[in-house]
């Protein structure tokens, strides 16, 4: 286990500082927020916060730009905060640092004293916090700045008998809890922060900007005098822990707890609040019954649980316990925050429940990516991840349920809220997770029972069979390999312009019309060209039903080719049946994927099986990047021909192999080929005669006599059933295999004509290409159209720049970019334009072109001036 | 409390409001110029434009090099589409901490991409310096080359500091890579057909615009970057033509091609109905290719002729609403500006975070004298705004989605975050069913 990619964090588990430093100012009364740095932070993170809450996010920014880099921000900060108080009136302003402002170095603490001084009247309580993206992530920002809100508020120590309840990152439902448990209890409560109407408002008529809610300056000011602070995390480290700067500076006394999730740990904050003075109520007894209750109802479905539990540490740590208590195992726990502190509180817990049900041995990490979280939880069978809406990615692909409990939640509603604290809201949760479980089970239980006593091969089977069929419907229109094939037209595309072997039989020339024989064709197509060519003969030829690549090369010495083409066609004309012919060295790679491209029928031209008479065939072949000759080069090439043949004809594609007789070296060894072919699936042979070839090694062999192949026929004819049909056609053929026609439809691809008329021509002055919406003399390009005032039609673009003389940079000088412009647009008889000044508009009508000036569509404003 | 709906002095200048901006022409409108310190300026920075325009490449590797922050919000957060590889949907990131920043992040960045070779066998990779990496002064130019000697591959620097710029900036920086990587293609032999540059296949946006070329007879060489590929983009200088779509992030793309590769250009739009229509018949013409015009001329009034049927069962229950509109370029905004008058929905407000001043005369020109115009507004300012034009619907991206729903109106998502297609004649139906459901939703009854 574990990654060799360990300096890159792949799909991060976690947020940066200043998103947990803006969501904690957000449950602050009346407070707004900037972050000190470049404009990019306040917007991303603001994306990230609306998208989740569902609510009006305003975090301000400094907007740092290269200047403010260099020479400090100062000036954009005291800027900024004077426009949050004109705009926002605020009690608190937030500033909160970002990389940037870190990295330079600012003294924020400086600028606010600065501030102040020269704002004697603001009234705006200033808390700034140091949060550099880089110093932790979005749950240590969350606390930093509860911290730095304690301590640069001035406090009233005066004892009250509150009691400060502090927390990590909640959603505003979990908030509304606290607050009216509070209320049930009789106590008096200082909830920091308090985000329970900030991130989730309320409708109203009239829209405020501060919607009002969150704790105080007045309340934080009292959480000096409170008599216990209870800090529901227990991974605050003392220097950012607020409970513990209460402690320090005005003793107040406090109790580290986890967030108040399960039965044991809800059990234990009432207690404390019990402890505290706080009445434990009858409603409170009946939620946490009905909570065990429920437990009970679900504790068996949640026993198929498996789950990856991912997000901040409290809440690992929370969520591992509650899924515990009901035996749901928690397979892998991981958080991406820095914390080694997390595993040994963890590691007995989630062990003692995996081990009853002999789960396995669950994993704690910290500092984890999705990337891992993703990995691991494959490997440790996990059916269930519990986060937030982030691991949707993950859990797709391992096909897991997704119980979203967490910040954030980008692809449902009503992230803010949803509840996940106490008994109603730990109730509320694992009657999620139970129900993804269920919902699995009742979606897959029936395949799954069934698969186990039949094995998933009988739908294969049924698809293979149906696949057969089709294929032998198109072998009855195929005119290769059916005689009754003969009336249905086929066209071959010259697609294919390489080769990778050598035959001595070969020269491979191109324009040689007359000729009839396989590797001769007048031009080779691109993909594109030739689909529009098979389209363009389709509609003059009802009967064409098979489209083949027979050359001029190898049709797969050019794979990629061949792929664009029948991809291309086949997304318009799905029936068709696709064939190729190729000499089989490049079968055994591509085999899969001309199935995959529904390629039904191949041809092999197999002269040989024996090496030996191969090197004789053979002057070379070209595989993978390297030339063979020989017997070696045979011995690839028949070797593959024979592997793609069975690849090939074991799921259902109809093989021909075609065979040409060379007298005095493989006529009497023939019956091999067949035979051999014959073994690995091939449908039907062709043996062939020789056509001499001029310039070929073979130029003047002997041919054999049509006798003697009819006899080497009869022969090989008891192994495989043979074609006797063949025409040996073009590689451009098209038509009936009697009937050629290629030649009917030689260029037909995309041939130019640009019929001039009288036309006017109409220099338009555009910067969209949609609109006429430049300046005359701020055109760097016209855009010139003719018209005859009936028909519209676009000629070309013209730039400037081609027009200047002399100096390149001609565009950079007024006078000499006027000039190449009146020079672009000299042989028009109109110039249209947004605007145009005095002095080229005289030149342009003394030169006899008319000005027209509009901000309409091009296209209507041609027309216009046209008609 | 009495409602604030101020305006902050130094933002006047960049709004068109008959109260205090006299010049009708727009042509004043302040623009381009750094956001306002402090107002929330809905702008993102350089990393994001350059992002958006190479996240499309659906085999790259994406490394954000710099802290975590920039690489968790961009994770997989667009709706652009693949038909082959996914890992441009994964986010990769240095996660530069403390120590790096004080002593450097290169050797870092360099080990990330030696074990990325290793584990995936990347055929390219994108790395992206943020913010700090400008500061802290990694050269990321010399880690890439060296990368990319010792392991035969293409890795890309993308130095896009946030603070460097505006988002336009980052997709100049965008192009800049891209023409890095096809650079030692420029050879290749060309065939007729076009790429199209300037769509990022959202929703699947880049295949309708295929699917209308492939109709009328023209071929898709390649596209930039929407459902690209390491292979798709060395094969961009085969094309005869460029056509781009999303001139604001691309034209310069397309300029560097007809500069140093000699491939002409042209602008086109596939955003309503004109502008497609107008689009597939310029493309046909500007390759001379006859059969296609032909065939552009019969597609387009077909489509068009069913497009304004559909659009003309719903004109009644659209007919005199007012619509806010806040964008990020010029030209989408104008565009949307003309759908709506094609609609019979007025323009009261519209502003985008990046207009020029041209773009700004324009929307002045084809919106009545009383709409406010803004430039790089804020959400208070579009509250002002909303509020007093009456508008019914605002259209514009996620994080506005929230503001115009507290303040009862309805909404239109024209981001990258979408999941519905609006380009061409299927984008125009997209967009009015879109606008109807909003607009004549019944729960707007309910908070009167």
């Amino acid at each position: 286990m574990g990654t060799a990619i360990v300096n890159l964090d792949i799909n991060p588990c976690k947020m940066c500082m200043p998103m947990g430093a803006a969501s904690a100012f957000s449950g602050l009364k009346n407070c707004m927020t900037i972050l000190h740095g470049s404009q990019g932070c306040a917007t991303y993170i603001r994306r990230h916060m609306a998208t989740h809450y569902n609510e009006p996010v305003d975090i301000a920014s400094s907007s740092l730009t290269e200047h403010g880099t260099v020479f400090g921000g100062e000036e954009n900060l005291i800027k900024g905060i004077e426009n949050i108080i004109s705009l926002y009136n605020p009690d608190i302003i937030g500033v909160a640092t970002t990389c940037l402002a870190e990295t330079i170095g600012e003294d924020v603490e400086a600028i606010i004293q600065r501030f102040y001084k020269t704002h004697s009247d603001a009234r705006v309580k200033i808390i700034n916090v140091a949060s550099a993206g880089y110093g932790g992530t979005q749950y240590e920002g969350f606390l930093k700045t509860l911290r730095a809100v304690v301590s640069h508020t001035e406090m009233d120590p005066t004892p009250n008998g509150c009691i400060n309840i502090i927390t990590p990152m909640l959603s505003p439902a979990d908030c509304r809890q606290l607050k009216s448990l509070f209320d049930d209890m009789g106590l008096k409560c200082i909830l920091l922060p308090d985000l329970s109407e900030n991130l989730d408002g309320v409708y109203t008529r009239e829209y405020e900007r501060l919607k009002g809610g969150g704790t105080s300056l007045e309340e934080i000011s009292k959480m000096a005098g409170a008599k216990h602070t209870i800090e529901l995390s227990l991974f605050a480290s003392d220097e950012i822990s607020p409970a513990q700067y209460l402690f320090d500076s005005y003793g107040v006394p406090f109790t580290r707890m986890a967030l108040p999730v399960g039965i044991r740990d809800t059990d234990a904050f009432i207690d404390a609040l019990v402890s505290l003075g706080g009445k434990r109520t009858g409603e409170l007894s009946k939620e946490r019954g009905r909570y065990l209750d429920a437990m009970i109802d679900s504790h068996k479905y949640c026993a198929d649980g498996r789950a990856a539990i991912f997000g901040e540490p409290d809440f690992v740590y929370s969520m591992t316990r509650l899924c515990c208590e009901n035996g749901l195992v928690p397979m892998l726990m991981a958080t991406g925050s820095d914390c080694p502190e997390l595993a040994p509180m963890l590691e007995k817990e989630a062990r003692a429940c995996a081990d009853i049900q002999f789960a396995g041995t669950p994993l704690i990490r910290d500092d984890c990516d999705y990337e891992e979280i993703e990995r691991l939880s494959e490997e440790l069978g996990v059916n269930i991840m519990i986060g937030s809406s982030d691991g949707r990615r993950a859990a797709q692909r391992l096909g897991a349920g997704l119980v979203r409990c967490a910040f954030p939640i980008h692809d449902r509603v009503g992230g803010q809220r949803m509840k996940t604290i106490l008994y109603e809201g730990s109730h509320n949760l694992f009657e999620q997770a139970a129900n993804v479980l269920l919902a699995k089970k009742e979606e897959s239980f029936r395949e799954e029972i069934y698969e186990m006593h039949f094995g998933p091969k009988e739908a294969a089977n049924k698809k293979a069979a149906s696949a057969a069929k089709t294929t032998a419907e198109k072998t009855e229109t195929h005119p290769c390999f059916n005689c009754a094939g003969g009336k249905y037209a086929r066209i071959h595309l010259p697609v294919a312009p390489n080769c990778n072997i050598q035959c001595n039989y070969c020269v491979r020339k191109y324009d040689c019309p007359n000729e009839s024989r396989p590797g001769v064709t007048t031009e080779v197509l691109t993909p594109w060209e030739a689909f529009e060519k098979f389209k363009y003969v389709k509609e003059k030829m009802d009967n064409l039903t098979v489209v083949g690549v027979a050359g001029p090369g190898d049709a797969l010495a050019d794979f990629e080719r061949i792929r664009e083409t029948l991809k291309l066609i086949r997304e318009e004309y799905p029936d068709v049946t696709f064939c190729l012919s190729t000499n089989g060295l490049m079968l055994p790679l591509y085999a899969e994927e001309l199935i995959e491209l529904g390629v039904s029928h191949v041809t092999v031209t197999m002269n040989t099986v024996d090496p030996e008479i191969g090197a004789k065939i053979y002057k070379h072949i070209d595989f993978l990047g390297r030339r063979y000759t020989g017997v070696a080069g045979a011995s690839i090439l028949l070797a593959n021909q024979l592997t793609g043949i069975r690849l090939l004809s074991s799921q259902g594609v109809v093989c021909k192999v075609n065979s040409v007789v060379l007298k005095g070296i493989n006529d009497e060894k023939l019956e091999d080929v067949v035979k051999t072919a014959a073994e690995a699936g091939a449908y039907i042979s062709n043996i062939m005669q020789l056509i001499p070839v001029r310039g070929s090694a073979f130029e003047d062999m002997e041919l054999v006599s049509r006798k003697e192949i009819n006899e080497i026929r009869r022969v090989c004819g008891v192994h495989l059933k043979q074609m006797l049909h063949c025409r040996q056609c073009r590689a451009d053929a098209i038509g009936t295999l009697g009937d050629d026609r290629s030649i009917d439809f030689r260029g037909c691809g995309a041939e130019k004509d640009r019929s001039k008329s009288k036309a006017k021509r109409y220099a338009v002055a555009t910067k969209s290409g949609m609109l006429v919406d430049q300046h005359f003399g701020q055109a760097n390009e016209f855009y010139i159209y003719e018209s005859n005032g009936d028909i519209l039609r676009f000629v070309e673009k013209r730039p400037v720049y081609k027009y200047c003389t002399g100096s390149d940079g001609c565009i950079d000088d007024k006078e000499e970019k006027m000039d190449a412009i009146l020079k672009a647009v000299s042989d028009c008889d109109a110039v249209l334009a947004l605007r145009i000044g005095n002095s080229p508009s005289k030149k342009l009508e003394e030169m006899g072109i008319k000005i027209i000036t509009t901000y309409d569509r091009i296209e209507d404003a041609v027309k216009k001036a046209a008609s | 409390m009495e409602k604030n709906l101020r305006i902050l002095e130094e933002r006047k200048k960049s709004i068109r409001d008959n109260s205090f901006f006299c010049s009708g022409n727009g042509k004043g409108i302040s623009c381009e110029r750094a956001s306002v310190s402090g107002t929330v300026s809905q702008r993102a920075c350089v990393y994001s434009g350059a992002r958006v325009v190479l996240n499309p490449v659906t085999d790259a590797y994406h490394i954000v090099h710099g802290p975590i922050g920039c690489s968790s919000y961009t994770w997989d957060i667009r709706g652009s589409l693949s038909s082959g590889e996914e890992t441009y949907r994964q986010s990769f990131s240095t996660d530069l901490r403390e120590t790096d920043v004080i002593f450097g992040g290169e050797k870092k960045l360099s080990a990330a991409i030696d074990e990325l070779v290793a584990e995936k066998s990347p055929k390219l990779i994108f790395v992206y310096a943020t913010c700090i990496v400008g500061v802290i002064g990694d050269d990321i130019e010399a880690v890439c080359r060296k990368a990319s000697e010792k392991h035969g591959i293409r890795v890309i620097p993308v130095k896009a500091p946030g603070f460097s710029g505006t988002k336009s900036q980052g997709y100049k920086l965008a192009c800049d890579a891209i023409m890095e990587l096809i650079r030692p293609c420029s050879g290749i032999s060309r065939e007729n057909g076009v790429n199209i540059l300037g769509d990022f296949n959202l929703a699947g946006e880049i295949w309708t615009i295929k699917s209308y070329l492939k109709k009328i007879g023209i071929n898709v060489i390649s596209t930039a970057t929407g459902d690209s590929s390491c292979e798709s983009l060395m094969r961009l200088p085969a094309a005869r033509l460029n056509i781009v779509q999303c001139a604001g992030s691309s034209v310069y793309l397309a300029d560097r091609m007809q500069e140093e590769m000699g491939i002409p250009f042209i602008k086109v739009s596939f955003f309503g109905w004109e502008d497609t229509s107008s689009s597939l018949i310029r493309v046909a013409e500007a390759l001379g290719d006859m059969k296609a015009l032909e065939k552009a001329i019969a597609f387009t009034e077909a489509e068009t002729s069913k497009a304004k049927e559909f659009i003309e069962e719903f004109k009644p229950r659209l007919k005199g609403k007012k619509a806010a509109i806040y964008v990020g370029g010029g030209f989408k905004a104008i565009s949307l500006i003309r759908q709506f008058n094609e609609m019979g929905i007025k323009t009261v407000v519209v502003g985008t975070q990046n207009g020029k001043a041209d773009e700004y005369e324009i929307m002045s020109r084809i919106t009545d004298e009383d709409t406010v115009i803004l430039d790089d507004a804020n959400p208070s300012e579009l509250e002002k705004y909303i509020i007093e034009k009456e508008a019914d619907i605002l259209v514009g991206g996620v994080k506005e989605r929230p503001l115009a729903y507290k303040l009862g109106v309805a909404f239109c998502d024209h981001n990258h975050e979408r999941r519905h297609s609006l380009v061409g004649y299927e984008g125009i139906r997209n967009f009015t069913r879109e606008i109807n459901i909003s607009i004549n939703s019944p729960v707007w009854a309910l908070c009167k």
